[in-house]
């Protein structure tokens, strides 16, 4: 670590490489607890780095080892600051890559064991597989939602590809997953890249996937090539692969993590049109991409809600010259952006007070998110459900920004546990000798927004009814892995 | 959101003045024991840097501060009860050898050092600090992000080599909890640089609340800002010139009242200049007292410390989670179905409450067993205490694994020492503090305890009333509540507990007054002065320092004695001095004097013929009689144990006194047979050559006698 640097993201980043595994995560987990990552990106980002060197670290091959790892250190990572719900969700991806690869391996395994073994039909080589291997239900990955979304998008479920498909109607419990397999078939689930391997691992599906195909991300293509790369090299080399595949899913991860901003303000222009007057809260720089890319062509009002206490500094500060007055800002110079103003785009901030009545002018909410929950409700920065509230009453249609990896498959049975509260010093000054000893004071970092009041959610795979996140969920995580 | 500014901030500093100006990491010093018995009767087993402040000890606050502003070495200095430190730190998350440390090095430093001057001037010598670097002391408790403080310090020093030092303070109103209370520090800022010019601190007991300026600084600066709304966080970013200073200045001990205090007026002499830094966010505070200890507790709990507050679980294995109201539990507590707990409340882990039991305000430690209807009121009860159905504790501590009785009364301020057990029953009266550790600080068994006072813990209790054993206790206890506060401080040792604020400060006195114990009137008569005037004791403090420097000056001059003895005797006037210190002031300078002329290269006996030539007057004005004479021979001896040659110019200086008719033989025997002058070692040590001096003193005096006696002899004979 360079001379005299405040401990954060970038130095810790930079520091990763050089120290041990184990220090880097303690390391982090007290970043963690001073608050020195903070919020869902940068704990995001440093969880993914983290895991990439935790995976790289590891040696040995059994995947059950592995993901006991990822999971321990992740159980370490979410106590540290369990209300950082962007680490917790990070490692549940991680994890679900690993099994999704290790599964893979295994289904291919299985099938040219079918193939070798037995010129008996494809329906009892997973099944006999899974007689071996009962902890590893290959039909499950091979059913995997996200890959049916990936490859066949219209594809009712009777309609299975070749192989797999044939083992696993042979056999019934496999069959099971299908259930919910077959529900997101409909999800535009294009953005996932969790399947890809299965592509490669497949000579079946891989030749029925279109090499041109891609995600919207437009981050498939070098993937594939990877993965056809792998295909090139099967056979005893397979295991020693699943090392190197997880890791590249990881990148993956990393890649949808830098794009994701950009990729929801994509959307931007099928949600705000001319002349609009748009509410906003926080500086939050999700937002400010998706208005910005919108302001590119359409010309609106935006009303910005300062959220005094804790985010009026950055966002007075993103109002006047589009950066933060810190944070991701200096993190990576790209981050920086112009102001809307500059883009000609006349911006109103008003307190937080004043929400309600200018209310009943504003055309649309757009709300920035710190998790969005598997119930559809989300926790913001605090202020939020007051304007969630007043939309709702005014009947103005609140929109919820927020990348994938913030949604978590936490269902909130606890409302006053997901909250944080801040520093109370931003509040009432700490100065005031008689207010300190006489005053409890109380600062909520974030709200706890029902679902009820949201009315949509723009992901980076699009847009989705509250009530529909569940199954971006399902697809997302492994259920086994909701416990961490 | 503060620790994103803070991480945007750092990452752009580092950017800037990281590279260009230094590579060396940035150290810090923790003073791990300030030198001071204010937590007795808990730090009679426990060092305080380890007591628990809402449940965490309060040195891991310290760690997490350094940690925070990036912090890459430091060195722990520590006194009382350093293998406890030591094993505590070696086991902690912060040692080097953990995986987690983010330090790259953590020493811990053992001294013999008796005040904080003797800890400093002990880091000049070990030069190990390189840069620019941090002290502490083990009980900040900070959030403050230091990178701004830090740059300011580089700048300056950037432009003038001569910033020695920046003082990093936190702005609060005129009355704070978290404020000293009973003596507060006076700045005088001239806020366009924000140079420190003056500081003084004030006495709430004092009776005229003046602050003295000296007329110059008016004329020379513009703008002057006088603050006593500033909390002294203790927290000081300074250049090695700084330890080079206190070197210099042998007689410094306190860092404020003694060396800032010291360096602000000889600004003309050194050109040193010090700054301030003045944050007006953050937390900042010291757990210096019990005072500020319940006022820290308060603060962490109502999360202004933020995110320095229990359900951060600083320490691993810690499940803290905060509920509605700033109440924190840890898991597996056990709350009985009808106990009430009250707002801002922390409780650890396997402590279990009974039926009908009511906390608030009150931080409970691990495995606790609170019983039925029980009632705790902003206490602070330590791990594995127990409290017994139905009593009553408000505001008072009960440390670890101290036991109340049932249907006990423990009343406000009242301090329960570890292990204590108090029987069924009895009420606690506010005043007491009860310990079950022997009597005597020091003593290598703690286990061994006297008798119970049955008075005071009831039958079958255990422990006693702790009785400070030395001056330095009274000084402590500043009770949780503020009229058990009127109630410690009692009258006889008003000079004593005045100084709170800094510790240094009050060490002088002591020292002072520990050397002063043989003096009959003259130093009995000082210490009523000062404590019918605690103000005089301030003057007092300045006088040995003014006097000193002054006579310095005058002899590195080579004034006049006679001017010399003329200012001095003003100046004692003034102030109100006593003889005694007159001569410890003439004693410092001489030797001061001495000491730069030895070190010049000139052997010490002719360094001490050429200081004391012309001066022997002076010196025997200092005195009228032998047990003056004593005591400016002891001083001497004190002042050169400390001083290289410290033993060749005792022997030269003798001799010299000898020589000059300034002392007689009599008074080098008396002296020489004092039990003062034999205490510790180096007092000790600096006596060896003069044995020989002594020795021919003797014979001489033998040889004398027999003279005389011939004489008699002849004078007989003559007579037949």
């Amino acid at each position: 670590m360079a001379a005299n640097v405040t401990p954060g993201l970038t130095p810790f980043l930079k520091s990763l490489k050089a120290t041990p595994v184990e220090s880097s995560i303690e390391h982090f987990i007290s970043l963690l607890k001073r608050r020195q990552i903070r919020n869902s990106r940068p704990c995001a980002i440093a969880t993914t780095q983290l895991l990439l060197r935790v995976v790289a670290e590891f040696k040995g091959r059994d995947v059950n080892k592995l993901l006991q790892r990822i999971r321990h250190v992740g159980q370490r990572l979410t106590a540290a600051q369990p209300r950082e719900m962007a680490v917790g969700n990070i490692v549940r991806r991680v994890l679900g890559l690993i099994r999704e690869v290790a599964e893979d391996d295994d289904a291919d395994t299985s099938m040219s064991d079918a193939g070798f073994n037995s010129p008996s039909p494809a329906n009892d080589g997973p099944h006999h597989d899974s007689l071996k291997r009962p902890a590893l239900s290959s039909s499950i990955s091979t059913f995997s939602p996200l890959r049916h979304g990936a490859t066949l998008p219209a594809e009712p479920t009777g309609l299975h590809h070749s192989e797999s498909s044939a083992g696993t109607e042979s056999t019934e419990p496999h069959h099971r997953p299908n259930l919910f397999t077959s529900h997101t078939s409909y999800a535009p689930m294009h953005g996932s890249l969790l399947n890809i391997f299965q592509h490669g691992e497949f000579p079946g599906s891989s030749a029925s996937t279109p090499p041109g195909y891609h995600s919207p991300t437009g981050k498939a293509t070098p993937l594939m090539s990877q993965s056809f790369a792998n295909l090139a090299d099967s056979g005893p080399k397979k295991e020693k692969d699943l090392k190197a595949e997880v890791v590249e899913g990881i990148r993956e991860l990393l890649d949808e993590l830098d794009q994701v901003d950009d990729q929801i303000a994509a959307y931007a222009l099928d949600h705000i049109h001319s002349n609009e007057i748009i509410l906003t809260h926080t500086a939050s720089t999700t937002v400010q991409k998706f208005l910005l890319t919108a302001a590119r062509k359409r010309k609106f009002t935006v009303v910005h809600a300062e959220a005094y206490p804790n985010d009026s500094d950055d966002t007075h500060a993103t109002v006047l010259d589009g950066r933060k007055t810190a944070g991701e800002a200096d993190a990576d110079a790209d981050e920086r952006f112009k102001p809307l103003t500059a883009a000609g785009i006349t911006v109103i901030l008003i307190p937080d007070s004043a929400v309600f009545a200018i209310m009943s002018r504003v055309n649309k909410v757009i709300l920035a998110t710190h998790t969005v929950l598997a119930n559809g409700g989300l926790v913001a920065a605090a202020g939020a459900r007051t304007i969630a509230k007043a939309a709702k009453m005014h009947q103005t249609p609140v929109v919820v920004v927020s990348g994938v990896y913030k949604l978590s498959p936490v269902y909130p049975f606890d409302v006053e546990e997901l909250i944080e509260y801040g520093d109370a010093g931003k509040v009432a000054d700490y100065d005031d000798g008689d207010f300190v000893d006489k005053v409890d004071v109380v600062n909520p970092l974030y709200d706890y927004v029902p679902a009820d009041l949201v009315d949509l959610y723009i992901t980076n795979l699009g847009g989705h009814a509250p009530s529909y996140l569940y199954r971006i969920v399902a697809d997302h995580y492994r259920v086994e892995d909701i416990n961490l | 959101m503060p620790p994103k500014g803070k991480k945007g901030g750092g990452a752009g500093d580092k950017s800037k003045t990281g590279e260009e100006e230094r590579p060396e990491p940035l150290q810090a010093v923790i003073l791990a024991d300030p030198f001071k018995t204010r937590f007795s009767p808990f730090t009679l087993e426990r060092p305080r840097c380890l007591l628990p402040v809402a449940n965490t000890p309060l040195i891991e606050y310290t760690f997490e501060f350094l940690a925070n502003a990036g912090v890459e070495e430091v060195f722990v200095y520590s006194g009382a009860h350093t293998d406890q430190v030591e094993e505590y730190i070696l086991q902690s998350k912060w040692s080097t050898s953990s995986a987690s440390s983010p330090f790259s090095k953590l020493e811990i430093i053992r001294s013999s050092s008796r005040s904080i001057g003797d800890a400093m001037r002990d880091l000049d010598k070990r030069a190990m600090l390189v840069g620019d670097f941090l002290i502490v002391y083990g009980d900040v408790v900070s959030n403050l992000p230091l990178e701004p403080a830090l740059a300011a310090h580089r700048a300056r020093r950037a432009a003038d080599k001569n910033t020695i030092m920046t003082m990093v303070l936190r702005e609060a109103g005129q009355t704070h909890r978290t404020k000293a209370q009973e003596a507060s520090p006076v700045f005088v800022i001239d806020p366009t640089k924000n140079r420190c010019l003056h500081y003084e601190q004030m006495h709430a007991r004092q009776s005229n609340h003046f602050v003295k300026i000296d007329p110059d600084l008016l004329s020379s600066h513009q703008e002057l800002e006088i603050r006593q709304d500033l909390i002294d966080c203790g927290i000081d970013i300074c250049t090695p010139d700084v330890l080079a200073l206190w070197s210099d200045n042998f007689d410094f001990e306190a860092p404020r009242k003694g060396f800032l205090h010291s360096v602000l007026k000889d600004y003309e002499l050194n050109g040193k200049t010090i700054h301030t830094h003045i944050v007006n966010d953050h937390y900042a505070a010291r757990v210096r007292n019990l005072r500020a200890y319940d006022a820290v507790s308060r603060d962490i709990i109502s999360r202004w410390a933020y995110p320095l507050c229990p359900d951060s679980n600083l320490l691993k294995g810690q499940t803290y989670r905060l509920q509605k109201g700033n109440v924190y539990k840890e898991n597996d507590v056990i709350l009985a179905r009808s106990c009430v707990i009250n707002r801002r409340s922390v409780i650890g882990a396997k402590t279990s409450i009974g039926d009908g039991s009511t906390i608030s305000n009150s931080v409970v430690g691990r495995q606790c067993i609170i019983g039925r209807n029980v009632t705790i009121d902003g206490a602070y009860i330590w791990d594995s205490a127990v409290i017994g159905d139905g009593s009553t504790v408000t505001k008072a501590i009960v440390a670890s694994e101290a036991a109340v009785g049932r249907k006990c009364i423990v009343e406000p301020g009242a301090l329960i020492g570890e292990g204590v057990r108090i029987a069924d029953g009895v009420t606690v009266p506010g005043t007491s503090r009860i310990t079950r550790a022997k009597r005597k600080r020091g003593a290598e068994d703690y286990f061994g305890r006297d008798e119970p006072d049955v008075r005071l813990v009831g039958q079958g209790g255990d422990g006693y009333e702790f009785i400070g054993s030395d001056e330095e206790d009274e000084e402590g206890v500043e009770g949780l509540t503020s009229n058990g506060l009127s109630l410690f401080y009692n009258m006889q040792n008003l000079a004593l507990s005045t100084e709170s604020i800094s510790t240094l400060n009050s060490e002088d006195e002591l020292s002072e007054d520990r050397v002063a114990h043989h003096d009959r009137s003259a130093a009995g008569s000082f210490i009523s002065i000062a404590s019918d005037d605690s103000h005089a004791s301030q003057h007092a403090g300045d006088f040995h320092h003014d006097a000193a420097a002054s006579i310095f000056d005058s002899l590195q001059k080579g004034d006049e004695w006679e001017n010399i003895q003329l200012e001095l005797t003003a100046l004692r006037m003034s102030t109100n001095a006593s003889e005694h210190q007159l001569r410890r002031a003439v004693v410092a300078a001489f030797m001061k004097r001495i000491a730069q002329v030895v070190e010049a290269g000139t052997p010490a006996k002719a360094a001490v013929d050429e200081v004391l030539k012309g001066y022997g007057e002076l010196v025997k004005k200092t005195m009228f009689d032998d047990g003056d004479r004593v005591d400016f021979l002891l001083l001497m001896q004190t002042d050169l144990a400390h001083r290289k040659e410290g033993a060749n110019v005792l022997l030269y200086m003798c001799m010299e006194l000898y020589r000059l008719d300034v002392m007689s033989a009599e008074v080098f025997e008396r002296w020489w047979e004092d039990p003062k002058g034999m205490e510790g070692g180096e007092m000790e040590g600096v006596r060896g050559k003069t044995q020989q001096f002594i020795d021919f003193l003797k014979e001489e005096s033998e040889e004398e006698s027999e003279d005389e006696d011939e004489e008699d002899d002849e004078e007989d004979e003559d007579g037949d």
